[in-house]
C-alpha cells in the first residue's frame, strides 16, 4: 500500500491509540495529552472519539484515542468504529496498546490489527504489573518475530512514553513494510487459492488489504461478506466452498476454524515471547478481589460503597457548601448597595447564577465525581456488575447495564454512551430508556439542596430509593414489552488495580473544568435572562402556558412553570431559579412539604435534560430519544401527580 | 458436562461452545475457545454469572449462567 506519510510535515501526523478495554490506552493518551496544545471531539455516525493534538519532543502531532476492542470482527458499536476508522486510510501509525499482564489474550488483537496492514508499533502496557504477576517478557524477541516494534511502559507512571512515541513517530515517516502474521501451511494455501480469485469489483469496492479481506470472509465476518456478495457472488461461493474444505480438513466448525488458526498463532507467540513463573504469595491486590467477589464481603462492599456515595455527595456537599455559603451571602448584601436600578436586575441575576454554581452545584459535584472515577479506575464496576447481575435479570436488565447505570450518577451523558458496550439491541436500548431515569449529579444536587435542606435526611434516603425502584420499574415494564430474552453477560473482570491520586484528579478535573467552561455560563446567562424576563414579565406568559401542569396537576405555584421549563436545559437552573422565581431565600416560607417533595420528585423525573437527550438521539436513534422524552414526562407526571392529590 | 454444572475451584478444559456465532465470538475475543484450561472462581448470587479463569495467563472472565450452559467441558472431576 503506498503510504505518503514521508513527506508528511510532523504536524499533520495522526496516531492512533487501539488496544483492548482496559489496557490503559485511555490512561496513555492522558499521560501525553499533558502537553496537550488543544482538544476537541470529531464524531463519526454515532461515536465520538477523543483526538487531541500533542508535542512529542518539539513535534506536534494528532493524537486519536479510539474506543476499547477487544478484537476488530465489529461485535458491538465500538468495534465497528475502531475498525472502520483504521480502514479508512487517515491513520500514518497505530500504537497497539496491550495489557502486558494478559499477555496472550492482549496478542490477539495485535495479530487481527497487523492484519489490517496499518504501519504499527506495540506498547507493553503494565510491564511492572506482569513483572509482579511472574510473567517475564522477552521485548526483543516479540519485536523479532512480530516484525512490529514493542516497547515496555508503564503508563500511569509516564516511564518508556517517550521513547515509545519517538518510535512511532519513527515508524510513521520510513517506508513502512506490511508484516502478515503466517498460519498453518493448509491454512495459507486455502488463503492464497482464494487471492488469486479475488476480483476486481471487490478491489474497487473496498480498496483495503486483501488479504485482510479474504481473512474477515473466512471468518463469516457478516458486513465484509455483504460486501464481497455484492461484487460477486461466485467469488463469495468459493470462499465458503473453501472454508467449507478447512473445516473439514481439521474437524472443526466452520464458524471458529479460522479463528482457532488465529487462537494457535497467538498461544505459539506467547509461549515463545514470555515465561510465566509461578508465585506463591498472592498480591494484596488478589486478596481484597477474592473477598469483593464473595457473595457475603460483596455485599458488605457494596452496603459500604452506597454509604460512601450518601457520605461523599450529602455530608462533604453541605459542609462545602456551608463553608462558602456566609462569603457569598455578603457578597449578595454587598449588590444593592452599589447597583441601582437596571444594572442591579442584570448583576442580581447574574450573581444567582454565579453562586448558584459555586456555592451549591461544585461542592456536592466534585465528591460524587472522585467516587465515580475511583469505582471505574480500581476495577470496582465490573465487580458490582457481578454481584448484581442475577438480580438485575429479574427486572429485565442484566449486569452490564449496571456500568452505564452507576456511571448514570455521574452524568447521563457519558452513561448512555457507555451502554455502546452492550452486544444485544434489545439490552441496549432498555438500558438507554432507562439511564435517564437515574438521578445524575445535577438532580442529585437538586435532591439534596431541597429535601435534604428541608424535608430531612429519612426522606432524601426515601426519594433516592425511590427513584431506584422507579428505574427497575421502568425496566420490568420495557422487558416485558420485549419478551425475547438475551444471551446474558460476557464480561472482562480486570484485575483490582491501585488509583493513581493524579489520574482521578485528572479525571475530575476534566469534568469539573466542563462545568466549569459549558455548564456554568449556561447556567450564568440563563440566571441574568430570568431575572430580565421576570423585571419586564415575560415570564408569566410561559407560566400560564405551563399552568395546567404545574398548578393543576402538581399543586405548584404557576411561577415554578419558568423554573421547570428552564430545567430542560439544565437541571440545576430548576433549583437556582427558584429562588428569584418565588422571590424569597427560604424556600419553605412559599411552598408547604407536600410540594417540595412534588417538586423534588418531578424534577428528577421529567424530561432528560438537552444534552441527554441529544447523546440519545446519536446513540439510539429520533425513536429512542422521543420515547426517552415521553416515558420520563408521563411517568413523572403520574407520579408526582399521585404524590400531590394524595398528601 | 457443562460449564455451569462445574463446582467452584475446580478445573475444566473448554470442549465446544455451541448458542450461535455472536456468543462464539464473544467468547473468543475474551480468549475462552476451545481447548483452553479454566478454572471456576467464584458463582455469583441470585443464580449470577460465573466467573472463570483462564489458568495459564489468570484472566478473569464473568460469563451468564445460561450462555454457560452452552459451554461443554472436559472436566478433571467426570
Amino acid at each position: 500500500m503506498s503510504r505518503s506519510s514521508a513527506t508528511k510535515p510532523d504536524d499533520e501526523l495522526v496516531i492512533a491509540l487501539a488496544g483492548q478495554p482496559n489496557c490503559g490506552k485511555s490512561t496513555l493518551f492522558n499521560a501525553v495529552a499533558g502537553f496537550k496544545v488543544n482538544t476537541g471531539n470529531f464524531s463519526g455516525t454515532t461515536v465520538t472519539y477523543t483526538e487531541t493534538k500533542v508535542l512529542i519532543g518539539e513535534r506536534t502531532v494528532r493524537l486519536i484515542d479510539l474506543p476499547g476492542t477487544y478484537s476488530i470482527s465489529a461485535n458491538d458499536v465500538s468495534e465497528k468504529v475502531a475498525r472502520d476508522y483504521l480502514l479508512s486510510n487517515s491513520v500514518d501509525v497505530v500504537i497497539n496498546v496491550l495489557d502486558s499482564s494478559i499477555l496472550a489474550r492482549s496478542l490477539e488483537l495485535t495479530i487481527q490489527l497487523m492484519e489490517m496492514d496499518v504501519p504499527m508499533v506495540i506498547a507493553l502496557n503494565m510491564f511492572d504489573e506482569a513483572q509482579k504477576k511472574g510473567i517475564e517478557i522477552d521485548v526483543h524477541k516479540l519485536s523479532r518475530l512480530t516484525g512490529v516494534e514493542a516497547y515496555p511502559i508503564v503508563a500511569v507512571q509516564g516511564s518508556g512514553v517517550h521513547e515509545l512515541f519517538e518510535a512511532a513517530i519513527r515508524v510513521a515517516r520510513e517506508e513502512y513494510r506490511y508484516i502478515k502474521p503466517v498460519y498453518d501451511k493448509d491454512v495459507e494455501e486455502c488463503i492464497s487459492r482464494i487471492m488469486h480469485r479475488y476480483p476486481q469489483a471487490l478491489r474497487e469496492l473496498n480498496p483495503v488489504n486483501e488479504r485482510f479481506v479474504v481473512i474477515r470472509l473466512l471468518e463469516m465476518d457478516e458486513e465484509f461478506e455483504a460486501m464481497a456478495g455484492k461484487a460477486d457472488p461466485a467469488f463469495l461461493e468459493y470462499v465458503s466452498e473453501n472454508r467449507r474444505l478447512l473445516a473439514e480438513a481439521h474437524a472443526w466448525p466452520e464458524t471458529g476454524v479460522f479463528a482457532s488458526h488465529r487462537h494457535a498463532l497467538v498461544l505459539d507467540l506467547f509461549e515463545e515471547v514470555a515465561v510465566v513463573r509461578s508465585r506463591a504469595k498472592s498480591t494484596f491486590g488478589e486478596i481484597v478481589d477474592s473477598f469483593i467477589i464473595n457473595p457475603v464481603g460483596g455485599l458488605i462492599t457494596m452496603a459500604a460503597l452506597l454509604f460512601l456515595m450518601f457520605f461523599a455527595s450529602f455530608w462533604l456537599g453541605d459542609l462545602i457548601s456551608g463553608l462558602l455559603e456566609e462569603p457569598l451571602d455578603r457578597l449578595g448584601q454587598m449588590l444593592p448597595q452599589v447597583l441601582s436600578g437596571k444594572a442591579l436586575v442584570f448583576a442580581s441575576g447574574l450573581y444567582d447564577g454565579f453562586t448558584a454554581g459555586v456555592g451549591i452545584v461544585l461542592p456536592y459535584l466534585i465528591p460524587l465525581l472522585v467516587l465515580l472515577s475511583l469505582l471505574e479506575d480500581t476495577g470496582l464496576l465490573p465487580r458490582i456488575a457481578f454481584m448484581v447481575d442475577g438480580l438485575l435479570h429479574r427486572f429485565g436488565l442484566h449486569g452490564k447495564s449496571v456500568v452505564p447505570i452507576i456511571l448514570g450518577y455521574g452524568c447521563n451523558v457519558p452513561a448512555i454512551m457507555a451502554a455502546r458496550n452492550l452486544e444485544y439491541e434489545r439490552d441496549r436500548i432498555i438500558t438507554l430508556l432507562v439511564v435517564p431515569f437515574i438521578s445524575c449529579s445535577a438532580r442529585t444536587v437538586v435532591i439534596l439542596a431541597l429535601a435534604g435542606k428541608y424535608l430531612g435526611a429519612a426522606c432524601t434516603t426515601l426519594i433516592y430509593l425511590g427513584n431506584i425502584a422507579i428505574a427497575l420499574a421502568v425496566s420490568f415494564f420495557l422487558s416485558r414489552l420485549n419478551v425475547e430474552t438475551s444471551p446474558g453477560i460476557i464480561m472482562d473482570v480486570p484485575p483490582l488495580r491501585k488509583p493513581y491520586a493524579y489520574v482521578v484528579f485528572r479525571k475530575v478535573w476534566a469534568m469539573t473544568y466542563e462545568f466549569l467552561v459549558f455548564a456554568w455560563p449556561v447556567v450564568a446567562v440563563s440566571s441574568i435572562v430570568l431575572a430580565v424576563m421576570s423585571h419586564v414579565g415575560i415570564d408569566a406568559y410561559v407560566n400560564a402556558a405551563l399552568s395546567p401542569i404545574t398548578s393543576f396537576v402538581l399543586d405548584l405555584p404557576e411561577e415554578l412553570g419558568i423554573t421547570l421549563f428552564l430545567g430542560i436545559f439544565r437541571k440545576e437552573l430548576t433549583l437556582i431559579m427558584l429562588n428569584s422565581a418565588l422571590g424569597t431565600a427560604d424556600v419553605s416560607t412559599v411552598l408547604t412539604s407536600a410540594q417540595l417533595l412534588v417538586l423534588v420528585v418531578f424534577t428528577v423525573l421529567y424530561i432528560p435534560c438537552i444534552a441527554t437527550i441529544s447523546t440519545l438521539w446519536k446513540e439510539g436513534g429520533w425513536k429512542v430519544a422521543l420515547a426517552s422524552v415521553a416515558l420520563n414526562t408521563s411517568v413523572a407526571v403520574v407520579i408526582a401527580g399521585i404524590i400531590a392529590h394524595v398528601l | 458436562m457443562k460449564l455451569d454444572d462445574l463446582k467452584q475451584g475446580t478445573q475444566a478444559i473448554i470442549a465446544r461452545i455451541t448458542g450461535g456465532r455472536g456468543i462464539l465470538v464473544q467468547m473468543a475475543s475474551l480468549g475462552l475457545y476451545e481447548g483452553k484450561k479454566i478454572r471456576v472462581v467464584q458463582s455469583a448470587p441470585f443464580s449470577g454469572p460465573i466467573l472463570v479463569e483462564d489458568v495459564i495467563t489468570g484472566a478473569r472472565t464473568m460469563i451468564g449462567r445460561k450462555i454457560a450452559s452452552h459451554v461443554e467441558i472436559f472436566s478433571d472431576e467426570a
